[in-house]
């Protein structure tokens, strides 16, 4: 198992090298004058000078690529050049946005996709699984974007007044500014620079709320997340539940759970024990892949509901030139995208030793 | 003891269809998701094609000032004739600028089509292009190719398509050519491994014991025997496609107002959407209903041509 890890990790390297390659390359190839872009009408030909000196810019593409990857092995993406502030400063605001709101999207995905697929597979050909099939159907139609939006109309506009209300945008009631869980636990004095670790945590608002124990604050922040959850997580639900649904249908037709009917199983135990384990393998995998749809929906799920998060930094950057931001988060995206699909491996090797010994 | 003899094979033909393309066209006709993709793909294409024949207006004409118009702007509540109001000129009413939803959605068919159709053909011919000789070349060749590959994998769809546009500019064409980069690893991947698998047969070794040039080996007796996995999988890259190019609209970097195109209607009209739903709900529905033409199509088509699946 060692080997096949070590294996695995060793492939991730060019494909990271050509990652950091390929992002600077992006980056320099955005058309413009970053001096421009970021400094307006101040933009002298000396002041650029300066500008371009002080972000590295004078000197020769491949050397500025060969500071950029020393830099980024010790953890230092540069500083943003429109907000002034370290891009990992930047990314550690901002990520935890773009993490609550993928993992709760992907829970959500999982947590219906699986038992729907697993179901309709179960009852093949019944009412439920013609539904569960013509709903993944237009599930996996529909432009995220557009759902968002419906989903905003619906429940903030015409569900107005009931309880059934959400918030169209932000990430909590505005006003509130909950306090993070190392000063309520008196970790940290109030004002002293907490490490980064700490602040990135209790930006995630949840975790932060489950943290302090505080119930209110988890509920609101739980309702802000639903209506962008819900929208990016059904592509990834609807491809969930049509490859679990494959996946059981193609496992109950094998000989080893006839071979486990036979035996007089409980049908709890067949489906649970013989069918299910088998038939997450390819779910799986599934579920690896569907990291790149929930940053794409991200980006466009973050405009609709006004949440400042890496998707909504990044495109707004991207528009201003800004560089080292653009480098920066785009590398992390990438580099996170590869080490889950890493992750995804490794986990699909341990759970099937023929692909660790092939 | 009588002497069983084994029942007379039946003649060939009668098990064996002579094409595969017949016994999928075959398949197809009986599998109910299939047909109803051809339908909705069949009915948008008519659409598309005859655009101002459906077309009520022009599509990029504003309505103000023109004799006989209301000028009713959207910020009032809508007025849809199909919902029972009546107002016959405007069957889903006016968007912002004044000018005629219904129209600009007929016409946004023809964008949407053949964006979809035209990023996912280049797409398949790059792709292939790139699989068919990554496989058949090997080492270097098929390294140097791959690893790109992977790398251009490494980043999301969305993210790869947006970065490249905002190279070339916003602009369709731009947008097109960036969702096409994103599209090229699934089909050189595809190719690739369907040339890895077809390389070693006898009928291709045989080939190459003639002498037979390595491009006439790849383009008569690879290509042709790799090509149906890739047309299923670029079915159904269609709808996906057409997916993309109106998020990229959406941001802004696709197709430029006033183009009537269905992602950029919906950008334009998103900050009214409290106050005219309609303006986001129709184009919107539009992009739903042909991506699922799409995708209802390329499942038929995938379990019309898997032999594997046609056993049971």
């Amino acid at each position: 198992m060692l080997k096949f890890v070590i294996r695995r990790l060793t492939f991730s390297i060019p494909v990271l090298l050509g990652i950091l390659i390929v992002t600077f390359t992006l980056a320099r190839a955005i058309p413009g004058d970053p001096c421009l872009a970021v400094l307006g009408e101040r933009a002298t030909p000396e002041i650029c000078e300066t500008f371009f000196r002080r972000n590295g810019l004078d000197q020769p593409a491949p050397i500025q690529l060969l500071i950029y990857m020393r830099n980024f092995a010790q953890g230092d993406l540069g500083e943003s050049m429109r907000f002034h502030r370290p891009v990992m400063e930047l990314l550690v605001e901002r990520l935890p946005t773009t993490v609550e709101l993928g993992a709760f999207a992907l829970l959500f995905a999982i947590s219906v996709g699986v038992p729907l697929g697993v179901l309709s597979a179960y009852r093949h050909k019944s009412a439920l699984d013609v539904g569960t099939m013509i709903g993944a159907n237009i599930g996996v139609s529909m432009p995220v974007f557009w759902l968002g939006l419906m989903l905003a109309y619906l429940f903030a506009v015409l569900l107005k007044d009931t309880p059934f209300a959400l918030p169209p945008s932000g990430r909590l009631t505005p006003g509130a500014n909950p306090d993070p869980f190392y000063i309520v636990a008196g970790w940290i004095a109030e004002g002293a620079e907490p490490p980064g670790l700490l602040r990135f945590i209790s930006r995630i608002n949840t975790l932060n709320a489950i943290l302090t124990l505080n119930w209110e604050l988890l509920i609101d922040a739980l309702r802000h997340l639903i209506l962008p959850a819900v929208a990016v997580g059904t592509i990834p639900l609807a491809i969930i539940a049509r490859m679990s649904r494959s996946s059981v249908l193609e496992v109950l037709n094998q000989d080893y759970v006839r071979t486990a009917r036979a035996k007089g199983l409980r049908e709890r135990e067949v489906v649970g024990k013989h069918a299910l384990k088998n038939a997450m393998l390819p779910v799986i995998t599934v579920i690896g892949l569907n990291f790149g749809l929930v940053i794409s929906g991200a980006v466009l799920t973050e405009t609709i509901f006004s949440l400042t998060g890496v998707g909504r930094t990044l495109v707004d950057s991207i528009t201003s030139r800004d560089y080292t931001l653009v480098q920066g988060f785009t590398v992390v995206i990438a580099a996170g995208f590869v080490l889950i699909n890493m992750v995804v491996d490794i986990l699909y090797g341990y759970l099937d030793p023929r692909i660790r010994f092939n | 003891m009588a002497t069983t003899r084994p029942a007379a094979l039946q003649p060939e033909s009668a098990y064996r269809s002579p094409n595969l393309w017949l016994e999928a066209l075959r398949n197809l006709r009986h599998s109910p998701s299939a047909l109803l993709g051809m339908i909705i793909i069949g009915a948008l294409v008519i659409i598309a094609i005859a655009a101002p024949i459906f077309a009520t207006h022009d599509p990029i004409k504003t309505m103000i000032g023109v004799p006989g118009e209301t000028g009713r702007l959207p910020s009032k509540p809508p007025c849809i004739p199909i919902l029972g109001c009546e107002e016959p000129q405007h069957i889903l009413g006016l968007d912002l600028n004044a000018r005629d939803l219904y129209s600009r959605v007929i016409y946004g068919t023809r964008t949407s089509l053949s964006v979809g159709v035209i990023t996912i053909s280049l797409s398949i011919i790059a792709g292939t292009t790139l699989g068919l000789i990554a496989g058949y070349a090997g080492g270097t060749a098929d390294n140097a190719i791959m690893r790109l590959m992977d790398v251009i994998l490494a980043f999301p769809a969305l993210l790869l398509a947006i970065s490249i546009v905002t190279i070339l500019g916003p602009g369709l064409t731009n947008a097109l050519l960036g969702i096409t980069i994103t599209f090229i690893p699934q089909y050189a991947r595809l190719s690739r491994a369907s040339v890895l698998s077809i390389k070693e047969q006898e009928f291709v070794v045989a080939e190459q014991a003639l002498g037979a040039n390595p491009l006439r080996i790849m383009l008569a007796h690879i290509l042709p025997n790799a090509i149906t996995p890739i047309i299923v999988q670029g079915t159904l890259g269609v709808g996906t496609a057409i997916l993309d190019a109106a998020a990229l609209s959406f941001l802004g970097l696709g197709a430029q107002p006033p183009t009537p195109e269905w992602g950029q209607i919906l950008s334009e009209s998103r900050n009214y959407l409290f106050t005219s739903p309609h303006l986001v709900f129709f184009p919107g529905i539009a992009i739903m209903i042909t991506v699922l033409g799409f995708n209802l199509l390329g499942d038929g088509m995938r379990d019309a041509l898997d032999p594997r699946l046609n056993r049971n």
